[in-house]
């Protein structure tokens, strides 16, 4: 049941040149460790497809604005009742803007629910995500699904000029990741000839001489690196002298100081792209509209209120989401978490005022800062339907937590004091009985940029 | 059979009085080679004929009288279903010729399994469970009802429905049970290439 995968499962359509580059990547005398393995896992077929779906994504134009829903919305409602079983138990209604919503926690009571019937099983991941909501979710995807980002990525580049060139034998992307544990390894893009794919860990846990980060980069030559705010505020610390062609910041609001200063200091775009899990690559900030546009022709986005009923563009509520390019979880009134208003950017609808979800680090008791992303991991192994992590203004810590889980809190109290390097931490009960703000803080360093 | 009917169909009391006046003649024992007198595949082609559709060969063969495996009650209760869909209130409504044909192949046997064809046309309750079987696997709706009141209230009157809602209910568990499973794996843990990771 759970046996890894093969090489040849990984990389499915793996050249001899492709295959040397990994090793370069591993292999490198500056190379991190690399403590996972993973790959495209792409079909020849399957790249073929993707490559006229990227063509398709390119020239597709959206065929909705605010209030007024595309015309393959219709079709799209009648695939969703009739093959997906959460969706189908429910009555069909007449009006689409009269649908419930759904959210995070329907998604993680039963996710098995909102797999459509014809999907198969054999090649299906997951993707696990946190998130600011308190709900822990596993997400089904697919090959296809991960490997069609880039057609949105590259949608995004394109709207400020920028065409990807890496190909063969050079590195098309790196990914960043600042956190004591990160998924880190290597692949290629088989879409882009073969380019190389490295994840990595800017934590120096994950270094034999710290200085080989910028080392590695500065070898390895990425054309685009992508990352989150506090990966990037440890890159502007390294001495670089390599210059990529674009930063891809996505997971959480990019500060407009720490996107100036990376701009700055290489001398690149930084595109602060709007994503998550359920949904990929959402939008783009686009500064000459004011606001985040949106990138996938695909998706219908509402703006709702806390009833679920839509607003007029120019009213903030909550992004709700419908159709998408994952076929293993299409979305059907499904609300973000995150809030904003709809507007037009030209003919394309763009999200203003995006409030997404802002980086938290917290002090431990030895002065050093760790991230939200490792608080979530010291608590990701209990069973915990939701949690609030507060650090008060003094830098002590205060667990919430659910009064149904009240027999957790030792336990949690202890991996977090353990993250914390044995910071005190209090627990108090958790009222909400909603959504709610994951990591807060009233310390003002709590927040990284 | 469509598991959320959409469309509103005929009104149910029309059915059930068609039901009531059902032709004696429907009831005589079907034709079995040696016995009986009704030709029952020759009743059921004129009424699928009447609905625009042809009658499927299997299903020629099946209601002929010719095969031993289909009983005399199975043909009797099919006699009635052509009586049933011969009313002309199912002209306002759109028929699909193949779930038409279904209503012999797959709801008739079901039904005929359960009770006798008589019972069918004499019995309130069984009288009911035959109409609102046509009405919704022809995905249609009663008149007056939500897909929800139908759902309910044919799942009350017939153990067949509440067999095939089991049925169906397993598989949806099965099917559920498999995608956790393949959720679970270590090959879906280990992932695939995102350019960006959230």
């Amino acid at each position: 049941m759970s046996q890894a995968p093969t090489d040849a499962e990984r990389y499915p359509t793996l050249s001899e040149e492709g295959r040397r580059l990994l090793q370069r990547m591993r292999e490198h005398p500056a190379a991190p460790i690399f403590r996972n393995q993973s790959g495209n896992r792409l079909l020849a077929e399957e790249v073929t497809q993707l490559r006229a779906y990227e063509q398709q994504v390119m020239a597709a134009r959206f065929e909705w604005q605010p209030g007024v829903p595309p015309p393959w919305l219709a079709g799209f409602l009648d695939a969703v009742h009739a093959q997906v079983p959460y969706f189908r138990a429910r009555d069909r209604g007449t009006a689409f803007e009269a649908l419930p919503t759904t959210d995070r926690g329907d998604l993680a009571a039963d996710i098995a629910r909102f797999v459509p019937d014809p999907v198969p099983l054999e090649r299906m991941m997951n993707f696990r995500t946190t998130g600011t909501t308190g709900h822990p979710l596993v997400l089904p995807s697919h090959p296809v699904v991960a490997a069609r980002y880039l057609a949105y990525h590259k949608r995004a580049l394109a709207r400020f000029g920028i065409g990807l060139q890496h190909g063969r034998g050079q590195m098309g992307v790196m990914l960043l990741g600042m956190q004591q544990r990160c998924f880190t390894y290597v692949s290629v893009t088989p879409t882009m000839d073969e380019s190389g794919l490295a994840k990595i860990n800017l934590h120096p846990n994950d270094w034999r001489d710290v200085d080989d980060r910028a080392r590695y980069i500065d070898q390895m030559q990425p054309e685009v690196i992508a990352g989150d705010p506090i990966s990037f505020a440890t890159l502007l610390q390294l001495p670089l002298s390599h210059r990529p062609r674009v930063l891809l910041s996505v997971s959480m609001a990019l500060s407009t100081g720490l996107r100036t200063a990376l701009e700055a200091r290489f001398g690149c775009p930084v595109l602060d792209l709007y994503s998550m899990n359920e949904a990929g690559p959402l939008a783009v900030h686009d500064d000459a509209y004011g606001g985040h546009v949106l990138l996938q022709p695909g998706m219908y986005v509402e703006v709702v209120d806390a009833s679920g009923r839509a607003l007029p563009a120019g009213q903030e509520g909550e992004i709700t989401l419908t159709g998408g390019f994952n076929f293993c979880l299409p979305l059907l009134r499904y609300r973000t978490g995150d809030r904003g208003a709809l507007a037009m950017a030209g003919d394309v609808p763009m999200i203003v005022g995006l409030q997404g979800r802002r980086p938290v680090r917290y002090l431990t008791a030895n002065g050093r800062w760790i991230n939200n992303i490792d608080v979530s991991h010291a608590l990701a192994p209990l069973p915990l339907s939701r949690y609030r992590v507060h650090q008060h203004a003094d830098a002590g810590i205060t667990l919430h937590l659910p009064v149904a889980e009240a027999g957790l809190a030792d336990d949690a109290v202890a991996r977090l004091q353990q993250a914390l390097d044995g910071r005190a931490v209090q627990v108090q009960r958790l009222h909400a009985e909603d959504k709610l703000l994951q990591y807060t803080t009233d310390l003002p360093e709590g927040f990284t940029a | 059979m469509p598991d959320m009917p959409m469309t509103t169909g005929p009104s149910l009391d029309v059915l059930l009085r068609r039901l009531l006046d059902t032709p004696a003649d429907f009831l005589d024992p079907p034709w079995r080679g040696r016995e009986g007198q009704l030709h029952v595949a020759a009743v059921v082609n004129d009424v699928l004929a009447m609905h625009g559709t042809a009658m499927a060969a299997p299903l020629r063969v099946t209601l002929s009288g010719g095969l031993q495996g289909v009983n005399a009650n199975q043909l009797s209760l099919s006699a009635v279903m052509a009586w049933l869909l011969a009313d002309a209130t199912w002209q306002s409504f759109d028929r699909d010729g193949e779930q038409l044909q279904a209503l012999f192949s797959e709801a008739v046997p079901a039904l005929a399994a359960e009770a006798a064809a008589t019972r069918y046309v004499l019995e309130p309750d069984r009288r009911e469970e035959l109409a609102r079987t046509t009405i919704a696997r022809l995905g249609l709706l009663p008149a007056g009802e939500t897909a929800a009141q139908a759902a309910d209230r044919l799942a009350s009157v017939s153990g067949v429905e509440r067999r095939r809602l089991l049925e169906a209910s397993r598989a949806a568990e099965a099917r559920a049970r498999a995608i956790r499973e393949a959720l679970a794996r270590k090959a879906a843990e280990e992932s695939a290439d995102k350019w960006t990771r959230e």
